[in-house]
């Protein structure tokens, strides 16, 4: 295009008072027009608004412009946005520019006049590289119509559901022997007090059945490769030693075991009961096939048992000591991770005594021990039997503390409520909470606080310093608490039978492998990081990619399946598109200029380089590509290149900065 | 956020009348002019316990309660007498004790190893060893440092000491809100230190050891230092094949806060008890970063009636039961304020025959057959 048919158009947005209050938009405006090839510029309050969209839309019309510039907030934001203006008013939607005056200048700048010169500097590059911009044509491909769900938890579950009773295919992968999560441990849930089971079995069940759904227990993704629309995808299977296939969930090889004790401490149970080397974690586990463990059981680990579970087994076979890990491939359009969280280990406080004193459990713990078929058949005793006549319940731990997590983690509050409540109900104990603030935002919630203040619960405001182990008048021996109840203004020793630590939500172990894996960001505690925290939640930085439940914020099982179902709706509105139309960006490499060197093909991320060895040359395969621009920074001679940041354009946004 | 596990976390937080959360929420209040009346200003024994825990990471210890004393003192409040003297000690002889500073060598007077007194004859040293005003002075102390003495000169180490040139470091006088009463010694001891080649500073006293480490380089005093623990574990390899005597007890060991949860350093002093032979070492219940402090930081050591009358207790009397319910024979302590502490604790309990207090350093010369035998 020569030089003179140019004819940029540039908008300065206020953004309220964001940039506004900041810098003097209608300056900058009249410093753009006299910019080269600019015929408009103009300021205006929102421009991303519909009448500042048109705004753009007539004066392209009117003005016949052919490149916009559009100096407001970040372009993750707004860019797809301004696009659409262009492409509307029937301008190539790659001819667009945007100059980031809010994130990179108002918003960081307290001197306005450097903010000024900033912000003219910023506008100045965009108009010196729009000129350069060539128009683009972006790329299309067939979307996959099958989804990836990782983690079984109550989020998994329910987008698997949503998604597979829409028609879709779903690859289920769960790393524990069952699904359920977290939820399967508990017996009632906040703040209604439904039946955990009872909502979440069914659930299981229909999963395990759903004709759409493969479930992939035991299992793990492996590696990812592709992009929204087309993952491929690897998952690793562990071996269980009893083939899913032919087992019909009898269980009569539990019972047959040579094992006749039960010794080994079950995980599901947090150790609180015992199993055998081959155990199903729990009653309602689904699938319902056991799992025999490779550290304990006789057979796998010394070669010589009398095999009785195999005789149980008689005819149907199932159980297959030789098996080995293997993997399963698929191919998918879009992925849901729901890989959920973990409880904070309270051991290194160590004034709490927990792991000192047989009395002090984690909520966790305690939540087994009500439930119906836990440990205790729902009873609370302490591990010595007897039944506790005071319960002492620790809030904030390893929550809001900055030695450890400096987040609330959101359900504590309520799920120590939900205690305080079952234990009174089940065995009539006195229950203090040891609190800071009670957090109860929720629907229902502030009634369920009332509710259990109204039950007789005692509140003693401040957190507990010290938890010693005494013997008091003959009673046996009990737990002394110091806390200080900084509403009475005094310092309180108050004997319980049991304590319990409300401990904080934290990403779930191997929750950073994931974030690799899927190559997407977490935020500095470790959950992971959606696009944007209001108009994105369940997006992330990579497209296709989708999060839900406690994997990006701790968070109670009502918001847990809100999001499910916001995760599910975006990957179908992903996959009944059909197609996926690929940012333009990709990188490309300039044959009669490339050596052959293979520099690039080793440092992209992405792996979408491979070698021509007939022609001696690099080849970037453009579906693969994501348009990092690593091989174009790192090419010696200059021969790979990339749309929408050539050199040209790089140089004159560099001359419109170093200009001002 | 006014959540209150400083005071539940502070060995007197219940007997304060203003205690650490109290005090956050006067201040927010600008009301402080009340809490300074009380004795609570003067409870506070350093100990760092509420500091480390503090979920908001406010330095109560170092920050707020020297604060709060500076204040006091600022508007003409007078400390309990006992700290007066001390301080007035401090800021004419250098030391608490009064005595005068010419006497600082007594503690080598017929001391068979030679002792660089570096005052005398400048020479550049491997190691600057301040003795510290306690072993200086203190009889029971005394035999501490002459068997640091033995212990450095068998290592082959070349150190030296500053004789009657030697101070105070100041660190419970700043902790006790006599901000002015420290600079000043931190600006002495600056200059005194600079004229001197040494490759690092060793101390016996936890309290100084932490003040170099962390206050001092504030007034652009920045001197490399180790306390006496870290320093000899890492020569353990070379310290090993001297340990040849036996020392067959139990052994608990009381970390001290400054070393302990200041620094969060509990290996060392363990490493060196463990390399003993015969030692069998156990823990009280309460142990490392969740030790109880002794009672004798922040100005505690001359308070003792002062706390007790007004926190019913002393912590060193508390401390001693837990070393009793371990049914240790020795209760090893690497801080020169503990030895006479727990030895007098040892006492009121009645178990000077079931328990003995003494510092690493003479277990270590002991086994090494080094030892003067203090406190055997
Ligand atoms: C003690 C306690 C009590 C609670 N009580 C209540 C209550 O009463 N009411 C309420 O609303 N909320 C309650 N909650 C919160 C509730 O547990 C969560 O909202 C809910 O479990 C979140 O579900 P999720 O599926 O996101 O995560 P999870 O339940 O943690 O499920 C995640 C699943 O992903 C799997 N997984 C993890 N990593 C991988 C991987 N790399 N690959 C494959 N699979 C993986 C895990 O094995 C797990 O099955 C409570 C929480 C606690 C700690
Ligand atoms: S100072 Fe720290 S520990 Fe004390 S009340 Fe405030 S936040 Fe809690
Ligand atoms: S430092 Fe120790 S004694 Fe002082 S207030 Fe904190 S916890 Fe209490």
């Amino acid at each position: 295009m020569m030089a003179d048919a140019l004819r940029i158009g540039v908008y300065v947005c206020h953004c309220g008072t964001n940039i506004a209050g900041v810098l003097d938009t209608a300056d900058l405006a009249r410093f753009a027009s006299g910019l080269p090839h600019v015929h408009v510029a103009r300021d205006y309050k929102y421009m991303c608004s519909e009448p500042g969209q048109e705004l753009i839309r007539q004066d392209i019309r009117e003005y016949g412009l052919n490149r916009i510039v559009v100096a407001a907030c970040s372009p993750h934001l707004h860019e797809a946005t301004f696009r659409k203006v262009l492409q509307e008013a029937g301008l190539n939607p790659y001819l667009l520019a945007i100059a980031n005056i809010r994130e990179h200048v108002a918003w960081i700048t307290a001197d306005r006049e450097s903010g000024q010169k900033r912000a003219r500097a910023q506008i100045a590059a965009a108009v010196g590289r729009v000129a350069r911009q060539r128009p683009l044509e972006p790329s299309s491909y067939p979307v996959t119509p099958r989804v990836l769900v990782v983690g079984g938890g109550i989020a998994g579950i329910q987008a698997a559901l949503t998604l597979a009773d829409a028609g879709k295919e779903v690859i289920l992968v769960e790393r524990e022997p069952t699904i359920g999560g977290h939820m399967a441990k508990f017996d009632k849930t906040f703040p209604t007090l439904d039946c955990a089971a009872c909502i979440l079995t069914p659930k299981m069940s229909a999963v395990k059945e759903h004709p759409r759904i493969r479930l992939l227990t035991y299992s793990e993704v492996e590696s990812v490769q592709g992009s929204a629309g087309r993952f491929k995808v690897k998952v690793r299977r562990r071996p269980r030693y009893i083939r899913e296939d032919l087992c019909v969930g009898c269980l009569q090889c539990i019972e047959a075991c040579v094992f006749k004790a039960l010794k080994i401490p079950n995980e599901f149970d947090l150790g609180l009961a015992k199993r055998k080397p081959i155990y199903l974690p729990f009653p309602q586990a689904v699938p319902p096939v056991p799992v025999i463990d490779p550290q304990t059981c006789l057979r796998l680990r010394t070669g010589k048992c009398k095999q009785t579970c195999v005789e149980a087994c008689a005819d149907r076979q199932a159980i297959d000591f030789e098996q080995q890990e293997w993997i399963e491939e698929y191919e998918v359009g879009a992925i849901i991770i729901a890989t959920g969280f973990r409880t904070f280990d309270p051991t290194p406080l160590a004034y709490y005594g927990y792991g000192r004193f047989p009395e002090v459990y984690t909520a966790l713990e305690v939540e087994r021990l009500l439930n119906a078929s836990g440990p205790s058949g729902g009873e609370i005793v302490l591990r010595d039997g007897a039944t506790p006549r005071v319960v002492g319940i620790v809030h904030c731990v390893g929550s809001r503390d900055h030695n450890y997590h400096p987040y609330c983690s959101r359900v504590c509050c309520m799920y120590a409520l939900k205690l305080a409540h079952l234990i009174r109900e089940r065995c009539g104990a006195e229950v203090y909470n040891f609190y800071i603030d009670i957090r109860a935002p929720g629907k229902a919630f502030e009634e369920f606080y009332e509710r259990t203040q109204k039950e007789g619960v005692h509140f003693v405001r401040g957190k507990v310093g010290e938890v010693e182990r005494l013997s008091t008048n003959g009673d046996g021996l009990r737990l002394m608490v110091t806390v200080e109840d900084s509403l009475l203004g005094r310092v309180r020793k108050i004997p319980v039978d049991m304590l319990i630590l409300a401990v904080a939500l934290e990403p779930a172990e191997g929750a950073e492998q994931v974030r690799q894996l899927f190559h997407i960001s977490c935020s500095s505690e470790g959950f992971f990081l959606e696009k944007h925290p209001k108009l994105a939640p369940v997006n992330t930085a990579s497209d296709g990619v989708f999060i839900a439940g406690a994997c990006q914020g701790p968070k109670d099982i009502p918001d847990t399946v809100a999001q499910a179902d916001a995760a599910a709706a975006q990957a179908l509105a992903l996959i009944d598109r059909g197609v996926v139309e690929a940012e333009p960006n990709i990188a490309w490499v300039d044959e009669n200029v490339c050596s052959g060197c293979r520099v690039c093909v080793s440092l992209c991320p992405f792996d979408a380089i491979t070698p021509d060895e007939e022609k001696q040359v690099a080849v970037i395969d453009p579906t693969l590509c994501k348009g990092c621009g690593t091989c174009v920074a790192a090419c010696p001679s200059g021969a790979a290149h990339q749309d929408l940041f050539s050199t040209e354009e790089i140089l004159a946004e560099l001359e419109g900065i170093l200009a001002q | 956020m006014q959540c209150g596990l400083c005071t539940s976390s502070c060995p007197l937080g219940d007997a304060m009348e203003y205690p650490p959360r109290r005090i956050i929420a006067e201040a927010w209040n600008n009301s402080l002019e009340r809490v300074i009346h009380s004795p609570s200003v003067w409870m506070c024994v350093g100990c760092y316990t509420c500091s480390l825990r503090c979920p908001r990471e406010i330095d109560l210890t170092d920050t707020v309660w020297p604060a709060v004393r500076d204040y006091a003192l600022q508007e003409g409040i007078q400390p309990p007498p006992e700290l007066r003297t001390a301080f007035q000690n401090l800021y004419l002889y250098g030391n608490v004790f009064g005595y005068s500073p010419r006497k600082r060598l007594d503690w080598a007077r017929n001391l068979e190893v030679t002792v660089r007194d570096l005052s005398k004859s400048p020479e550049p040293v491997e190691v600057l060893w301040l003795v510290g005003c306690y072993p200086s002075y203190h009889p029971r102390n005394q035999v501490v440092a002459r068997d640091m003495a033995r212990i450095l000169t068998a290592l082959g180490v070349r150190w030296g000491i500053l004789g009657k040139e030697e101070r105070a470091l100041g660190d419970c006088d700043r902790l006790f809100g006599e901000e002015g009463l420290f600079e000043m010694l931190v600006e002495n001891n600056r200059r005194l230190f600079e004229r001197f080649k040494f490759e690092k500073i060793v101390l016996l006293d936890p309290h100084a050891y932490r003040a170099l480490e962390k206050f001092y380089p504030r007034f652009g005093a920045s001197f490399p230092a180790e306390h006496y623990t870290t320093f000899l574990a890492s020569r353990l390899d070379q310290i090993r094949p001297w340990l040849k005597k036996p020392i067959n007890a139990r052994v608990t060991y009381h970390d001290n806060c400054c070393v302990g949860r200041r620094c969060l350093c509990f290996d060392p002093p363990r490493q060196l008890l463990q390399a003993i032979p015969g030692v069998e070492l156990v823990e009280m219940k309460r142990n490392r970063e969740h030790a109880l402090c002794c009672g004798g930081g922040g100005g505690g050591m001359w308070l003792d009636a002062f706390i007790t009358e007004h926190g019913g207790r002393r912590l060193s009397d508390v401390r001693i039961q837990h070393a009793l319910e371990t049914g240790a024979d020795i209760l090893a302590v690497s801080c020169p304020f503990e030895l006479s502490r727990f030895e007098d604790a040892v006492k009121v309990a009645r178990a000077e025959d079931r328990l003995k207090v003494r510092d690493i350093i003479e277990l270590l010369a002991d086994s090494m057959g080094l030892g003067e035998g203090g406190g055997r």
